[in-house]
């Protein structure tokens, strides 16, 4: 795997399996702040998820229904579904040498981010919402 | 060195275990009986099994992300400062999960 030198024009090609040179410093600032703001944010979703634990639709529309805990919620996880994108971006990039199959991580990578953001973002809104 | 690794696994713990999350808010959109189901999922002793390692894993990461900003501003870089920190992460990390169980799930 390693008779092609290696160039910068090879890592800065995103079409090659080292990396996007063009998204690395955003990712990497990016993954900074998404990781501050999950801090600030972990102590409200312990605190929902263990209010929360074992009670019934009713009480958990009360407290996931509500606009301002629902926005909240819903920042958290889009917050957190960046974070754990370009987490898993590190990975793929790190341990998939092969360029279609990493081309392939990343966009599944992708899609299930995006995915789950759709799924739970559209949950909540319809706990707030309608109940 | 191991603490690297961990902090990878715990990430791709998290990455897997976002779905939980999103389950169950989806079984709460849905309705009555789907949310009863993932209810009785979540809290077998399987599911609460899983979301023990899953308060780890959280905790784990969170602190190993404290870390790297402190690594950011080369704080703690020193050959012993690097072994305490990681010592402090582990250690930190199983205080806090469970003294979040303690006092929420098993007293509370």
């Amino acid at each position: 795997m390693r008779e092609k030198v290696i160039t910068t024009q090879t890592i800065a090609d995103p079409k090659t399996s080292y990396g996007d040179g063009k998204a690395a410093s955003r990712h990497f600032i990016a993954q900074r702040w998404t990781g501050a703001v999950n801090v600030l944010l972990v102590g409200f979703l312990v605190w929902m998820v263990v209010r929360l634990a074992g009670a019934d639709r009713a009480e958990m529309i009360s407290v996931v229904g509500n606009p301002i805990a629902g926005i909240i919620l819903a920042v958290l996880l889009v917050v957190a579904l960046v974070h754990m994108r370009i987490g898993m971006v590190e990975i793929v990039e790190d341990y998939v040498q092969d360029p279609r199959t990493n081309r392939l991580s990343l966009m599944l990578n992708t899609l299930f981010c995006l995915g789950v953001g759709l799924i739970g973002v559209i949950a909540i809104l319809k706990l707030v919402i309608w109940g | 060195m191991a603490m690297s690794i961990f902090h990878r696994a715990t990430g791709i713990a998290l990455y897997a275990g976002t779905l939980l999350l999103v389950i169950w808010l989806a079984a709460a959109a849905i309705g009555e009986g789907a949310f009863a189901s993932v209810n009785a999922l979540y809290g077998s002793w399987f599911g609460q099994l899983v979301l023990f390692g899953y308060t780890w894993a959280l905790f784990h990461h969170m602190l190993g992300g404290l870390r790297h900003f402190l690594w950011d501003n080369i704080i703690g870089m020193e050959p012993g400062e690097r072994e305490k920190l990681a010592w402090a992460n582990l250690i930190v990390s199983i205080v806090l999960t469970l003294l979040v169980w303690l006092i929420f799930v098993w007293v509370g």
